[in-house]
């Protein structure tokens, strides 16, 4: 029995649940404009996973990377919701760097 | 180089996306939720049997992550079930589960509420409904 993808994917359960949180709190305190750095700083974490040699340290940085990217595409959608009323609006949002140009990009969503 | 926090990640990636996509198609069109919760609870078991078994680490934690993200889709399809009596999720009116929900629940819609751009600014249940016919 190999239990080390067991013991992997029961913690990837707890990153993927931090998801969460980090997409409600992100798109409140930040708004929807910052997808491009949520969706960098993932692939950020996924490159340094290359150079990590222990497993275990490796495959859950990627993960961790993995959900970031993920909740990058999410960002839209929750700051739909919060207008919607679903999840408390925050009017003054953080303004993103270079967010003119980001506007001009169409935001993901899968 | 160490290619497993790669492969931890784009099983990642690719297992929540198809779950995510699954989930919702699913749950519109399934007349039952307990079948498809089943499959995927089954599904998910053999798949992480699948990863105790594999002696290469990389397949077993390929299998582990996508095994475990299954073992989720079972519970997220009640879930959906939920936002669609909230109307959070679009109802399907042929499909006869929701056709159901639609009569007992007022807050139940057939409309998608978050098939739009966001505009930057709080907006009532009417402005949305006028909102989306734009997009």
């Amino acid at each position: 029995m190999n239990y080390f993808g067991l013991l992997i994917s029961i913690t990837t359960l707890f990153i993927i649940g931090l998801g969460f949180p980090l997409v409600i709190h992100g798109e409140r305190i930040f708004g929807f404009l910052w997808w491009p750095y949520m969706m960098g700083t993932g692939v950020l974490l996924i490159i340094a996973s290359l150079l990590i040699h222990v497993d275990w340290i490796s495959a859950l940085i990627g993960v961790l990377g993995a959900t970031f990217v993920w909740g990058s595409t999410e960002l839209k959608e929750q700051a739909v919701r919060a207008e919607l009323g679903w999840y408390p609006f925050n009017p003054s949002k953080l303004r993103s760097p270079f967010e003119s140009i980001i506007k001009k990009w169409r935001a993901p969503h899968l | 180089m160490n290619f497993i926090g790669l492969l931890a990640a784009l099983t990642a990636f690719f297992s929540i996306w198809f779950g995510h996509v699954a989930v919702r198609k699913i749950e519109s069109v399934s007349p039952t939720i307990w079948l498809p919760t089943l499959i995927f609870l089954v599904l998910g078991l053999i798949v992480e049997i699948l990863s105790l078994s594999m002696v290469n680490r990389l397949w077993s934690v390929a299998f582990g992550i996508l095994g475990i993200t299954l073992l989720f889709e079972a519970l997220e399809l009640r879930r959906q079930q939920k936002r669609v009596k909230k109307g959070h999720a679009p109802a399907n009116p042929n499909n006869p589960r929701h056709a159901k929900i639609l009569a007992e629940h007022s807050s139940a819609t057939i409309l998608d509420l978050l098939k739009r751009d966001p505009i930057g600014h709080v907006i009532s249940s009417d402005e949305s409904t006028h909102l989306l016919s734009t997009f």
